[in-house]
């Protein structure tokens, strides 16, 4: 379960000043959601992510995986999350199997737990053809195949994914859609976040709306087309994000 | 079920192992590591060296082998000389190839007269070798009457000219004659043709002086009251070791580098480059133990390159034949007992080395970054390693913990036969130290969160006036680069007084004052200007705080005391060069004849308004955002120190600086670093002028000789105003205008 209090990351400016990119967020995913994330570019949507996967430290608010702090115990809590962006790389001259192994044995799996976890995701993701070639040489879909096993490769209860399917053809995206699905089911909290309005509408039951760094709308989808008198996700969109800008104008 | 329950406590040290054993597998299958660590040493050196020692011999072997031409004025001249040339000893079918000296001994039993030697010299071009060959065992040549000897050797139209002065000597005259050997010394033939030559005349005129003794009875040892030789005690190994000693440190330093370069910049720049690093981050390992890995394997990369290095070198050189080139054919004996040592100490120099890179490195978003940053490493790592290499720098005082020259110097002693094991200790010692502080920093910059994904600008934007924001201080990078400018320009401005002669009085006040506004003031505030920087932030010219005024007060009355006091102590320790001394003397008496007040506007308000608007002022401002206060206002003070070109002074200016910086970080204003700056010039250059306020504190206790110790009393008082003065900095700095930034605390809700 992921519970977030009040988050709120501050940058400071090379000449001096400072930025708020995320203000004060509050939300819950409960084991077994996908909760979606939606904002537009530079929202904070990205900086809140890292702050929950403990690559930031937050400058105020907590965030508790599991119960847990990330900032008491970032260790600890690092061993439930399961990561994935559209950009993060792959080592180009290793073999998915040696990258595997090497996350494995980072997250602490002993060698034949190990062994048998990686024989388990190679076998779901059809990874077979590709395990000895060297990650460099893989095509765009392999790669996010050997990305997926990565971030699964300890089981986490927790999967964080930051635009997952950004860039990938019809194929990868359904890939990493029925992933997504695929963890839910198995009682995984996942915190989806996107441009992709088709995916939350698809996926999530909840979701939330990140603008200037601040939490504008969150809740059922339902609820949100019922507050907004919408009902294609886009106008719920459109109206909020313009509904908050009034609000900044004023 | 719960997944973690299956994870098993990792330890550090298996975390670490892991770590390092998957980077070294990633490094080396990168084939630019491979190319800079295996390749480089284990083929490029061994075929540089042959192929030059190859196209040496080549040289050498053209040059005495070719026919050189001669002028002479006269038919007779010309057969004269020709009759030399041929009954030259070295010149004999039967004897050729051996030295016309060792003839003419051997069969005269007379001692070696004047002539150049067999003396052997460490390094020779094929071209030197040539030259000093031909003069035992001259080319052939052919001669040629002239009416101008001087204008054909200018013209070129002849190798070398003879000219005599008076009579061709022969056996049986008594007389002297002259002989002018005329030559271009900017060409290399003139010079072979000319030394063949000197060689001919000067074994006739052996052999014309012996005939003379013999005529009149008289032993050689009557016209030779002192005959010198040499005994050179050195055995060929120690000889070969100070020929090793002179290139190999440099080579283990390079090619340390060269070795960890790539694996320093693709371990740090190139995995956030590639986007790995967030993965990395991600998973459930402390930073520290990251770098550590990253750490312990460009270290061995660096370790194999200098080792592979090393052992091509001696390959090469032992069983290349290029030592007894060295030696000049004399025996070359590689010292192999110290090679262990060698060995020993390249552990030490590539973890600095290493842990230097990644903390450069770790600093860098990008692979070009990251090279861009690496060039003054190297350069870094050159300069004392070329300390280290003159020839009369002894491991001795400072220079047993100076870094990089420590180890340069080390090794060549170690080559050298000499083992002083409290050294080798110290050495060992001090460079673990630096690397250590090195790593910690490496540490330290490799997990910051603006580091790891502040995303980098387009280079169109770096250099455009249009592109710039307008700021209210400048960037740490716009900071170094007029920091950069402006010492070079000073450089470069101070040479150009000094060449112009001008070393005293009014008119090099003049001078170096005007040096200092144009480098210091007008020019940082041009690239204020043109970077659109806000000068009043940027050069802090906010009004003063009387909290800070009153610091700057207890700084000015008291700093110069400590100076003075602190000089004593030095000078005691390490006593400066007797010619920097006399040049001090000179300058302070033309000094004391100047007005005080003349001296006191060029030497302490000058400086004062322009050193601290450019040092407190602009780098401060632009440093303070990335390295933070401490940081910041270290860093200014080492670069004030330095602008000050005096190893003298380094120490006071430096510690002045970090005294200067400290007001203006807590007082955000320049106006107290000013005063205090002009407090302390301006006593200092009065407190010794008998016109200044020399008599003033005389009377006050103040010593009346130059050479006398300052009373304890003194030294007291200052140290506690001092004292004082930073209570002040720290206790009531102001408080209003939060532009400083806060540093982003965790919060805990509730």
């Amino acid at each position: 379960m992921i519970r977030i209090e009040g988050l709120t990351k501050v940058f400071p400016n090379p000449d001096g000043s400072e930025k708020t990119a995320v203000d004060r967020v509050s939300f819950q995913v409960e084991p077994g959601e996908i909760y979606g994330l939606l904002g537009p570019n530079g929202a904070g949507k990205t900086t809140t992510l890292r702050m929950i996967s403990g690559l930031l430290r937050p400058s105020a608010g907590r965030v508790f995986l599991n119960g847990d702090d990330v900032t008491d115990e970032p260790e600890t809590v690092k061993h439930r999350i399961g990561y994935l962006t559209s950009n993060t790389g792959l080592y180009a001259r290793l073999t998915p199997r040696e990258m595997l192994e090497y996350f494995a044995t980072l997250y602490g799996l002993s060698k034949p737990r190990a062994k048998s976890r990686i024989a388990e995701l190679v076998e779901w993701l059809g990874m077979d053809d590709f395990l000895a070639l060297r990650c460099g040489a893989l095509s765009t879909g392999q790669k996010q195949r050997t990305n997926i096993a990565r971030a699964l490769i300890a089981n986490p209860t927790i999967l964080i994914m930051d635009e997952p399917t950004l860039g990938l053809d019809v194929l990868s995206n359904r890939l990493i859609l029925e992933m997504i699905r695929t963890q839910a089911e198995a009682g995984k909290a996942v915190l989806l976040s996107t441009h992709a309005l088709d995916e939350i509408e698809t996926l999530c039951r909840r979701m939330g709306l990140i603008h200037n760094g601040r939490l504008i709308a969150e809740g059922d989808l339902d609820a949100l087309r019922e507050r907004t008198g919408r009902q294609r996700l886009s106008d719920v969109f459109l109206e909020l994000v313009g509904a908050d800008d009034q609000v900044f104008t004023d | 079920m719960c997944f973690w329950n299956w994870l098993e406590p990792m330890t550090r040290y298996s975390r670490i192992n892991t770590i390092w054993r998957k980077e070294l597998v990633d490094t080396l299958r990168d084939r630019r590591t491979v190319i800079a660590m295996v390749l480089v040493p284990l083929v490029l050196y061994p075929a540089l060296m042959l192929g030059s020692l190859q196209a040496f011999e080549v040289q050498v072997a053209n040059l005495v082998t070719e026919e050189y031409n001669l002028a002479v004025e006269s038919e007779e001249v010309k057969r004269w000389l020709r009759r030399l040339i041929d009954s030259d000893p070295a010149r004999q079918e039967e004897t050729a190839g051996k030295p016309a000296e060792e003839l003419v001994e051997e069969s005269q039993a007379a001692p070696e007269l004047g002539g150049e030697g067999k003396k052997s010299s460490l390094k020779r071009t094929g071209a030197q070798t040539a030259k000093t060959g031909v003069y035992a065992n001259p080319p052939d040549y052919k001669i040629w009457v002239v009416p101008d000897v001087g204008e054909a050797v200018t013209e070129a139209f002849v190798h070398a000219g003879v000219l005599l002065e008076g009579e061709p000597p022969l056996p049986g005259m008594t007389g002297s004659t002259k002989v002018l050997v005329a030559y271009d010394e900017s060409d290399i033939r003139s010079e072979i043709a000319a030394g063949g030559v000197q060689g001919v005349l000067d074994r006739a005129n052996l052999r014309l002086l012996l005939q003379r003794l013999k005529e009149k009875n008289l032993d050689t040892a009557f016209v030779q009251p002192i005959a010198r030789d040499e005994w050179n005690v050195a055995t060929p190994e120690r000889m070969a070791g100070a020929i090793l000693g002179m290139i190999v440190p440099l080579i283990l330093i390079v090619m340390t580098i060269t070795g960890a370069i790539y694996p320093a910049i693709d371990l740090t720049a190139g995995e956030r480059e590639r986007g790995t690093l967030e993965t990395l981050m991600v998973a459930p390992v402390p930073t520290v133990d990251l770098i550590a890995g990253k750490f312990i394997v460009v270290t061995l990369i660096g370790l194999m390159s200098a080792v592979l290095n090393l052992l091509s070198v001696g390959g090469t050189i032992y069983f290349g034949g290029v030592g007894s080139l060295f030696t000049r054919g004399a025996e070359f004996v590689f010292p192999l007992s110290a090679l262990p040592w060698i060995l020993l100490l390249l552990i030490p120099l590539a973890v600095m080395f290493s842990a230097l890179l990644l903390a450069v490195c770790s600093f860098a978003r990008s692979f070009k970054e990251a090279q861009n940053y690496i060039v003054p490493v190297m350069l870094a790592g050159m300069i004392p390693g070329v300390v280290g290499i003159l020839p009369g720098t002894r491991l001795e005082g400072a220079i047993m913990i100076m870094p990089v020259t420590n180890i340069v110097v080390l090794t060549r002693e170690l080559f050298l036969g000499r083992f002083d094991y409290v050294a080798i200790f110290l050495v060992v010692l001090s460079t673990s130290l630096y690397a250590g502080a090195a790593v910690a920093v490496a540490a330290k910059l490799f997990g910051q969160e603006a580091v790891l994904f502040a995303d980098s600008g387009s280079v169109k934007t770096v250099f455009q006036r249009r592109y710039f924001k307008p700021r209210a201080v400048p960037s740490a990078a716009q900071a170094l680069l007029v920091i950069t400018l402006a010492y070079s320009l000073n450089f470069y401005i101070q040479q150009a007084i000094g060449k112009s002669g001008l070393s005293e009085g009014l008119r090099y006040l003049n001078a170096v004052a005007l040096t200092i506004i144009v480098v210091f003031a007008v020019g940082p505030w041009f690239a204020a200007r043109y970077m659109r920087v806000n000068a009043t932030s940027a050069f802090k010219l906010a009004a003063p705080d009387p909290r800070g005024l009153l610091a700057a007060l207890c700084f000015g009355c008291s700093t110069w005391i400590l100076a003075l006091r602190w000089n004593e102590i030095q000078q005691r320790l390490l006593p400066m060069d007797s010619n920097v001394a006399r040049m001090l003397e000179q300058q302070f008496a033309w000094l004391m004849d100047i007005d005080p007040l003349t001296l006191v506007f060029f030497l302490a308000v000058v400086p004062a308004l322009c050193e601290e608007l450019f040092f407190r002022g602009y780098a401060l401002s632009g440093l303070r955002a990335s390295l933070g206060k401490t940081g910041s206002v270290v860093v200014v003070a080492i670069a004030f120190g330095m602008a000050h070109y005096s190893a003298q002074r380094m120490v006071t200016t430096t510690a002045l600086g970090l005294l200067l910086g400290l007001l203006v970080v807590q007082y955000r204003s320049i106006w107290p670093a000013m005063i205090a700056h002009f407090m302390h010039n301006a006593i200092s250059i009065t407190a010794n002028h008998p016109a200044g306020l020399k008599p003033w504190l005389t009377s006050l206790g103040y010593p009346d000789a130059a050479d006398a110790s300052l009373p304890g009393m003194w030294v007291l008082a200052a140290g506690m105003l001092v004292t004082i003065g930073v209570l002040i900095c720290f206790v009531a700095p102001r408080r209003e205008h939060p532009v400083e930034l806060p540093r982003p605390q965790v919060q805990t809700s509730g």
